[in-house]
């Protein structure tokens, strides 16, 4: 649950390095179809990406990642700033906030499909779903740790709501605002994943399917490659967007 | 008061939106509020709807029993020996931030159609956090602690239970707790996809057959016993952690 | 004796209540314009609250505060405050802190620079204009507070223990640059703090408060004469015997 940066040091590079080499050993050993030499699904990704398979679903999967995730990041940091900012909202909201920050959200992609039938939308909506109550919790949880004596230094000098917004919560809140997008984008991925998975006719989720169906246990491993980099990938993007904004730390 | 009533007039309007997307409706796979109630009723009263809870919390068990079992131990291993911390948590970290989903083919290949393979996938989904929170807690413990049951002469028995393991328990059992709501999802796409047993079956076979206050109310159904599980699990964490009030 | 643009604040019956706790009970004061005066008394007596009333931070439940001509109602551009936590923006620089009470009251941004570098100057912090507060000590810290205070050149300076999270070598420096910058620009100050020898170094006069519910319980004039910083008055039996007089009433509060 919290943001960890993953260590791009020394000890990841030997870690990644020989889990590769290891799995690659056993892979030619042939213990089991289900570990095939690294490089047998290395050759495997080259050809999907080659003859168009892999970049056309994964282009499928980026625009629905991005048409549930765009809404959800700004609509979430929206609705966490009011709801950091007045009780009233709060209330209203933070029950529902909390007990769907938690919930096994992917029971409700059936109840998607039932209202838009089978679509890519559907999955733009399970992305949207997946990512939107992190941020809203994060940003909220930013305002409300906002000090105290700021608010009131501003108030002194004058500041009204409008000020106190601009200059004191939001760059208050920005960190962890900043935290709930980096989280949101590696939840954004995983909701990608399940409602591809679910509605079964587009995108990278489809191929693991369709992969999975066929036992081409090596094009299904680079599948899964492709979906980690694209995780990795929106976690990193959301860390630089990160540094660059808040370099107060 | 206020509080309590602004929180209940959130779920009025959240009714009142429903009802009213029912009767517009927006779709005419839209059942009502009180269809789904009727529909959940029904299903309670058919027993269905229990068996499938029972065969998905078997599954959910068996794989959170897994998960904590591995992944408890393993994160204090990892907390104590350095250098084994350092390189297993890179191998965490990328099992953290993988669409754990992605690997559900994988696990139905692996290991059939079968209850063993919903607890695998339980194990998959949750495991990690499990781990990485028992890593953490082991890392968080204070020095001047441990220090202080070494002037005392405390064996290495004595350390690890008196003071990492107690001091470690709180970020532990938060980590379960994440660790389930986590394996309810998986669990939740596993049954989508298998569909032969458990609340995802039940939510298939009544989309397949049009049946949407069925479905409505299984996912329902499904959603309120997630969240009782997880609050339950909450409570028992309080109890347990009364010293830190 | 008031110098023009000097105003006193008149504390009239004012009464402040959180829930069931009295914090003030029936407060009258007058502060004279271009008086410095501490507020002192045992923790729960209620001081950082009446400071906060006079700066329009909290409502009273009762009562009424004028600063100069105006009522109390809310803050007001006479006053500045110097906070115990300092309260800078961790995200800007000590030049955009100091910047940052013009610039919430509408200053051009190049009057406000020129404005804020002279002040962080005045302080002694010249050369640390694009430090972080973060890469400052406290003590800097608080002068950066006190930049941002002065600034706005206000008539009113309260101080909220503004010198409690700073070690002691660096609190006694810093006193004696404050009650430098107040004889050069006299300004009416209150001061809260609960340390007895702050209390009489600085002040005019050192007003006790006494705890649950919050009452005046006792004045104390501070004869010691001006300037204090170059000399040295804690030394003098005079200064010892007031810290005295002011323990004894302090003791019996307990």
């Amino acid at each position: 649950m919290r943001g960890r940066d993953s260590e791009v040091g020394r000890a990841g590079v030997i870690a990644v390095v020989s889990l590769l080499g290891a799995w690659e050993m056993l892979g030619r050993l042939h213990l089991s179809m289900f570990v095939p030499p690294v490089t047998d699904v290395a050759v495997a990704w080259w050809r999907l990406l080659g003859n168009g398979t892999l970049s056309k679903a994964a282009s499928s999967s980026l625009l629905s990642l991005a048409k549930g995730f765009g809404p959800a990041a700004v609509l979430g940091v929206v609705v966490g700033l009011a709801m950091g900012r007045f009780r009233t909202v709060r209330y209203l909201l933070d029950g529902w906030v909390n007990a769907l920050m938690s919930a096994p959200l992917s029971a409700l992609v059936p109840v998607l499909i039932a209202l838009f039938g089978i679509r890519d939308t559907v999955v733009a909506a399970t992305v949207f779903m997946f990512s939107f109550f992190v941020i809203v919790v994060n940003t909220m949880t930013g305002v409300r740790g906002t000090d105290r004596s700021l608010v009131e230094m501003a108030r002194v000098f004058g500041a009204g709501e409008a000020a106190l917004f601009r200059r004191i919560y939001l760059p208050a809140a920005l960190p962890a605002v900043m935290l709930g997008l980096r989280l949101g984008a590696v939840q954004a991925v995983k909701g990608m994943v399940v409602g591809e998975m679910l509605i079964s006719l587009v995108g990278l989720g489809e191929r693991l399917i369709y992969y999975g169906n066929t036992f081409l246990i090596t094009e299904l491993y680079a599948v899964i490659a492709s979906v980690l980099v694209i995780a990795l990938l929106a976690s990193q993007a959301v860390q630089a967007a990160d540094r660059a904004l808040v370099r107060w730390k | 008061m206020i509080v309590v009533a602004l929180r209940g007039a959130s779920v009025v309007a959240f009714l009142l939106l429903w009802e009213w997307a029912a009767r517009v409706p927006i779709s005419f796979n839209f059942p009502s509020p009180g269809a789904t109630l009727t529909a959940l009723l029904a299903l309670l009263r058919s027993g269905a709807l229990l068996t499938a809870t029972l065969t998905s919390g078997q599954s959910l068990l068996l794989g959170m029993g897994a998960a904590v079992l591995v992944g408890v131990p393993l994160g204090l291993v990892m907390g104590v020996v350095a250098p084994v911390g350092r390189v297993a948590r890179v191998y965490l970290d990328l099992l953290i931030a993988l669409p754990t989903a992605a690997l559900i083919p994988l696990v139905i290949l692996s290991f059939g159609i079968s209850v063993a393979s919903s607890a695998v996938i339980v194990f998959v989904f949750s495991a990690p956090f499990v781990t990485m929170n028992a890593y953490g807690g082991v890392r968080d413990v204070r020095p001047r602690l441990v220090e202080m049951a070494r002037s005392f002469d405390a064996s290495w028995g004595q350390l690890l239970a008196r003071i990492v393991l107690p001091s470690a328990l709180p970020m532990i059992l938060a980590g379960v707790r994440y660790a389930l709501s986590r394996a309810f999802v998986g669990l939740i796409v596993a049954e989508l996809l298998l569909s032969p047993f458990g609340l995802g079956r039940l939510i298939m076979t009544a989309r397949s057959m049009f049946e949407h206050d069925r479905m409505f109310a299984t996912v329902l159904w499904t959603l309120l016993m997630a969240g009782a599980a997880l609050a339950g699990l909450a409570r028992l964490e309080a109890r347990w952690l009364r010293w830190r009030a | 004796m008031a110098a023009p643009g000097l105003v006193p604040i008149v504390v009239e019956g004012v009464s402040k209540a959180f829930g069931a706790v009295r914090a003030l009970v029936d407060i009258n004061l007058r502060v004279g314009a271009g008086e410095f005066l501490s507020l002192i008394g045992p923790s729960g007596c209620g001081k950082t609250t009446l400071l906060k009333t006079i700066a329009g931070l909290l409502p009273v439940d009762a009562g009424r505060i004028t600063v100069g001509d105006r009522t109390v109602t809310g803050p007001g551009r006479e006053c500045s405050v110097v906070f115990q936590d300092f309260a800078l923006l961790p995200w800007a620089t000590a030049q955009r802190n100091v910047e940052f009470g013009l610039l919430l009251r509408g200053v051009p941004a190049a009057e406000r620079a020129s404005t804020a570098r002279q002040a962080i100057a005045k302080v002694g912090l010249a050369g640390f204009e694009e430090a972080y507060p973060s890469q400052l000590s406290g003590g800097m810290q608080q002068r950066v507070g006190l930049a941002r205070a002065l600034a706005v050149n206000p008539r009113v300076l309260l101080m909220d223990e503004p010198f409690a999270s700073i070690d002691e070598q660096t609190r006694r420096l810093f006193q004696d640059d404050l009650l430098r910058l107040w004889s050069e620009a006299r300004k009416t100050v209150v001061l809260v703090t609960h340390s007895m020898e702050e209390a009489i170094y600085l002040a005019d006069r050192v007003v006790v408060l006494s705890p649950r519910p919050g009452r005046v319980h006792e004045m104390l004039d501070v004869p010691l004469s001006r300037p204090r910083e170059s000399s040295d008055v804690r030394a003098t039996a005079e200064f010892a015997r007031l810290v005295d007089d002011l323990w004894k009433i302090l003791r019996k509060l307990q």
